[in-house]
């Protein structure tokens, strides 16, 4: 796969540190929209309204609360936030090896691959293979966008996958969600087990697609065919002088420029 | 191609009905400019316009890279603004360049930064675009004077021809302290300054009636979410011209001889040329410059 990447860096352990680049597995199929007016097809931007005064507020006027309880905030500032934020780190660092199994599906976040950067093609293709022999999964922790994921590392047909973990407080207890145990006939449960025996099939996630985004693209098209887009129009600009200095120097210039012309 | 197998099709199909050149021909052009295109599309998110039926009929944009292309196409994600990354290709090698063209992909357009460093343009661009009945003779003589003040500013140009009406100036920056904002303050003062000592002549505005009979500088291209047709890529207008490189002599010598047309490069005219004098385009990616007074 020639592809870029996201995020590139080593990922290690012990003694071994192999360079990698992160890649997304998988590609969303969410069709976004824009909001236009309806007017003259305008696209919108959203801005900061302040309701009590009815007007927007500028950028350098917003600042962060955290909402304690009904009206009462905490004020954090962007220094403050960066202060716990953990630094930008160039390694996957693994902690531990772990059973795959054991970790429940809930768990998992968002699926990555990892590929071999220039030079860990060799290393990369021996951690593939005594994973995949081990049947071990790597812990690491791993820093991504300012924030610290727990993440399993796995050999998957030939490569390395690398999916983000929730955390276990993210995850909610499940002890409402069930039920009281009541008494099971024995009879409705063969007939219900025979019934999911019936059904059983093997996984093949190709026979299922996402039929209201497929009947999406093909009205998209359609309509394109039909009729030429809609264009919005020219956008008003800021009249406004740049930076003073930018500006003397560049009148200054000017001035010398017609001198000699 | 370089062991790699890429079935070519509809060679005989004339994309450019009204002059003859077919796509056959399209492919020969790029493979013989190839060599100077190549460094300037190199790790660049590339916009494909397709013209499946050629230059008169519809046409469409591609930044996303299509989903079916070859598994030896270099890509890359890049960030979106509210949403997962967008995957683009970029055209490092000459089987790429070819497997675009195949697409129909008659112009490639690119953004100012690279890939990996997208917020950081490596040139600033002022995009000279002449409102009727300005014509391009009027874009050399704004580039002329944006060459002089960019030259008392302590900085060098380099122009080419947009291949359709225009002209573009890029300054090259190359330093990854630059950022877009910077790009965008400096060329919209530098804009508006031109508009103020010549208002006949230019405007720094973009509303479509302020820019009747004169020269728009668009300076709001320096963004990171714009491109710009990269240099010798043809154009899809009624005849195969070129977005070709010209010196600021051969410039002056041309506003002087008053034909517009001869400032339109075409496709042979360009192999040949580039092939002479080599990529006047070489420095716009090496050549280190800082934008005094921000």
């Amino acid at each position: 796969m020639a592809v870029q990447g996201i995020w590139s860096g080593t990922i290690s352990f012990s003694l071994v540190a192999i360079p990698v680049r992160l890649v997304t597995a998988i590609r969303p199929g969410h069709i976004s929209f824009h909001l236009l007016h309806s007017k003259d097809y305008s696209p919108l931007s959203r801005r900061m309204f302040c309701p009590k005064e009815g007007a927007m507020v500028p950028a350098d006027e917003i600042i962060r609360g955290y909402e304690i309880v009904p009206d009462k905030y905490i004020l954090m500032t962007d220094e403050e936030l960066e202060s716990v934020s953990p630094e930008r780190s160039r390694t996957i660092e693994i902690l531990e090896f772990i059973d795959m199994k054991e970790v429940d599906p809930i768990y998992y976040d968002h699926p990555y691959y990892l590929v071999p950067s220039k030079g860990g093609e060799k290393a990369y293709q021996l951690l593939v293979e005594v994973m995949h022999r081990t049947n071990k999964a790597g812990l690491a922790k791993f820093v991504l966008a300012e924030r610290e994921y727990l993440v399993a590392v796995t050999s998957k047909e030939g490569a390395l996958a690398l999916t983000t973990l929730h955390y276990s407080d993210e995850i909610l207890p499940d002890e409402d969600i069930s039920p009281k145990k009541g008494k099971i006939e024995a009879e409705e449960e063969s007939r219900m087990q025979k019934s999911i025996e019936q059904m059983i099939e093997d996984f093949d996630p190709g026979k299922y697609a996402d039929e209201r985004r497929k009947k999406l693209v093909a009205l998209l098209e359609a309509k394109a065919k039909e009729k030429a887009p809609v264009e919005a129009p020219a956008v008003a600009e800021e009249e406004g002088e740049g930076p003073a200095d930018l500006v003397a120097a560049l009148e200054e210039s000017m001035r010398k420029v017609k001198e000699n012309r | 191609m370089e062991g790699r197998r890429l079935p070519l099709s509809n060679l005989e199909k004339d994309l450019y009905p009204s002059y003859g050149f077919t796509k056959a021909r399209i492919l020969e052009y790029y493979r013989g400019i190839a060599p100077f295109i190549l460094p300037h599309l190199k790790d660049r998110a590339l916009t494909l316009k397709r013209y499946p039926e050629g230059v008169e009929r519809d046409f469409f944009f591609e930044k996303r890279c299509p989903s079916h292309h070859p598994a030896w196409v270099k890509t890359a994600e890049v960030p979106q603004e509210g949403g997962e990354p967008m995957t683009v290709c970029m055209v490092n090698d000459l089987e790429t360049l070819i497997w675009a063209e195949n697409l129909a992909s008659l112009e490639l357009h690119v953004p100012l930064a690279r890939t990996g460093s997208s917020q950081t343009p490596d040139s600033m661009v002022f995009d000279l675009d002449p409102g009727e009945p300005a014509n391009i003779l009027d874009c050399a003589r704004v580039a002329l004077i944006l060459r002089d003040l960019l030259s008392r500013m302590g900085l060098v140009g380099y122009a080419k021809t947009s291949g359709q009406k225009g002209l573009h100036v890029f300054v090259p920056l190359n330093r990854k302290e630059t950022t877009f904002e910077d790009t965008k303050t400096f060329s919209k003062a530098v804009a508006e300054i031109m508009q103020k000592h010549y208002p006949d002549l230019v405007t720094a505005k973009m509303a479509k009636q302020e820019r009747k009979a004169k020269i728009f500088i668009n300076w709001s291209q320096n963004d990171a979410s714009k491109t710009m047709i990269c240099v010798y890529s043809l154009r899809a207008r009624e005849k195969p011209y070129v977005s070709f490189p010209l010196e600021w002599e051969e410039l002056e010598n041309l506003a002087g001889l008053g034909d517009p047309e001869r400032l339109q490069v075409m496709h042979s005219e360009a192999v040949r040329r580039a092939e002479e004098k080599g990529d006047l385009f070489q420095e716009v990616l090496v050549k280190e410059q800082k934008l005094p007074h921000l």
